[in-house]
């Protein structure tokens, strides 16, 4: 009896389709949480600048439990991460090529933005801090939490990978930031910040932010995204992307999108501060699938 | 990675023609470094492609297939190196392009990176390897075991600039990527209808094996 042959993608180390085989969770979870950490970190700093004129730099939106939390989650996605490495107790050394790796620069990066939100806790909660040093420090973390997407940004834009070659990586990275960071801090408030009659601005002003956001994640999808988008590469490379594979998740990507639209448009209405961190669930939820779906269609030039 | 400019580069020559794709190059591979299973730093690819047309009354065969056999190019601009983060990666002064497996930290960003598939990671050592030439065999005058193993001499190795003028040839055949990317030290005599490969549908036939 004539055996049936498997399909080529059920054998083959490389299916016909890139991606959707790949174990990416631990940069999934590194990705996410610590961009979640630098819009968070950018939305009180912005506040707190917004809020200079009155109070100068030493704010008390820029609390120890709030920078606490922040070098906490950067130092869990640091830990996550060390799931992708195959001997994670030489991590040390991927700080040597900073010459020319953008991953040893991405790990600079986070490292010094580890570093100065962590003094600035460390002076918040000792509150012997000069206004002068809150300065450089908050200017410190908000230049290397840029410098720390950036270089995340550079990494994943190889030359051989057309599908993250192009706009959708940087805006993917400063998107998640600027949706689950302010959304973040706004649902936390109560433990994390000493809003005092500011609250109400502040969630405010991260549900418009976070509307507004959504809409740039929507364009960002429709015309750049590898596979779906208007102008985003279909098949640049000897394997087609999985854009039929995409659609399901795609689709739950946006119906979170839409949840979290919803929980936004409706708190601005009702002032409901429960809706807040559904929304910061629904943006969650759309983000993973959206980073899932960003390390599904990596295929490179070549062989 | 290393950038003192090397004093000479080693490259592999290879002629698609006489290629019978009977893979003892990739098994004499294997077999000197001990590889284990899902791991070759050499292989050979089947290319096919091209189809049957209608010519008057009867069908004409227009396929075509020819074989690829390929390792690490020892790039010029290798950019493994560029992306490790480690410095794992490095180039000797005969233009080998070495991976220090104590520095690695088995992150596969050279894997990602790397168009012609050759940073093989190895999952019982969780890092990264790759073909580095046989440059012990090198260092004692002896020709690569891929080189040694062929039995149609489609594979030759020497300095890049002796092999272009003993050999001249291409660095771009399909399906790789174009040279200005890695500038890879490899030299290639393309197969007949390798030309024919960029207009009709053509694609790696043997992803199983590979």
């Amino acid at each position: 009896m004539p055996q049936k042959t498997p399909p080529r993608s059920q054998t083959g180390k490389r299916s016909k389709v890139a991606g959707f085989a790949l174990k990416e969770w631990p940069l999934i979870g590194f990705t996410l949480l610590s961009q979640t950490a630098v819009g968070a970190f950018w939305m009180v700093t912005g506040a707190s600048i917004y809020a200079e004129g009155a109070n100068g730099w030493n704010s008390r939106y820029l609390t120890f439990p709030f920078l606490a939390a922040v070098v906490a989650l950067m130092a869990a996605a640091a830990a996550i991460s060390l799931f992708h490495l195959g001997r994670p107790r030489r991590a040390v050394l991927a700080l040597n090529n900073l010459k020319q790796s953008w991953l040893s620069r991405e790990i600079l990066f986070a490292l010094a933005f580890m570093a100065s939100t962590g003094f600035l806790a460390l002076l918040v909660f000792k509150k012997t801090y000069h206004p002068t040093l809150v300065r450089v420090l908050v200017g410190l973390g908000i230049a290397a939490s840029i410098l720390f997407l950036a270089s995340m940004s550079k990494l994943y834009m190889l030359r051989t990978v057309p599908a993250w070659r192009g706009l959708y990586t940087p805006l993917s990275f400063f998107g998640s930031a600027l949706l689950m960071g302010p959304l973040g801090a706004a649902s936390s408030y109560d433990g994390l910040l000493d809003l005092g009659r500011k609250v109400r601005p502040f969630q405010d002003a991260a549900a418009v932010i976070a509307l507004a956001v959504i809409v740039v994640i929507l364009l960002t999808i429709f015309l750049f995204s590898p596979g779906v988008g208007l102008f985003g590469p279909k098949k640049a490379t000897l394997l087609e992307l999985p854009t039929a594979k995409m659609y399901p998740l795609l689709i739950i990507r946006l119906l979170f999108l839409l949840a979290a639209v919803l929980c936004s448009y409706l708190y601005y209405q009702n002032q409901n501060p429960r809706l807040l961190p559904l929304g910061f669930l629904g943006a969650g939820a759309a983000e993973v699938c959206g980073r899932y779906l960003f390390y599904a269609v990596y295929s490179r030039l070549g062989v | 990675m290393s950038l003192s400019p090397w004093v000479k580069q080693y490259a592999f020559y290879f002629d698609s023609n006489a290629c019978s794709g009977c893979k003892a190059c990739q098994a004499a591979c294997k077999d000197k470094h001990d590889l284990p299973v899902d791991v070759l730093w050499r292989r050979v690819y089947e290319v096919t492609g091209g189809n049957w047309a209608k010519s008057g009354d009867v069908w004409v065969p227009g396929v075509f297939s020819y074989y690829l056999s390929m390792a690490c190019h020892h790039c010029e601009k290798p950019i493994c190196g560029e992306a490790c983060p480690t410095n794992a990666i490095y180039k000797r002064q005969d233009g080998i392009v070495i991976l220090d497996t104590q520095s690695c930290i088995g992150c596969r960003y050279c894997e990602w990176a790397c168009p012609y598939g050759a940073m093989q990671f190895v999952e019982s050592e969780r890092l990264m390897t790759k073909c580095h030439f046989c440059y012990d065999y090198i260092d004692l005058d002896k020709p690569p075991a891929c080189v040694a193993a062929c039995p149609m001499r489609a594979l030759d190795f020497g300095e890049l600039a002796d092999l272009q003028k003993k050999y001249g040839g291409t660095r771009v055949v399909f399906p790789l990527p174009e040279a200005s990317i890695t500038e890879p030290a490899l030299l290639i005599k393309p197969h007949k209808d390798a030309a024919r490969a960029t207009k009709d549908t053509a694609e790696v036939a043997n992803w199983e094996e590979i």
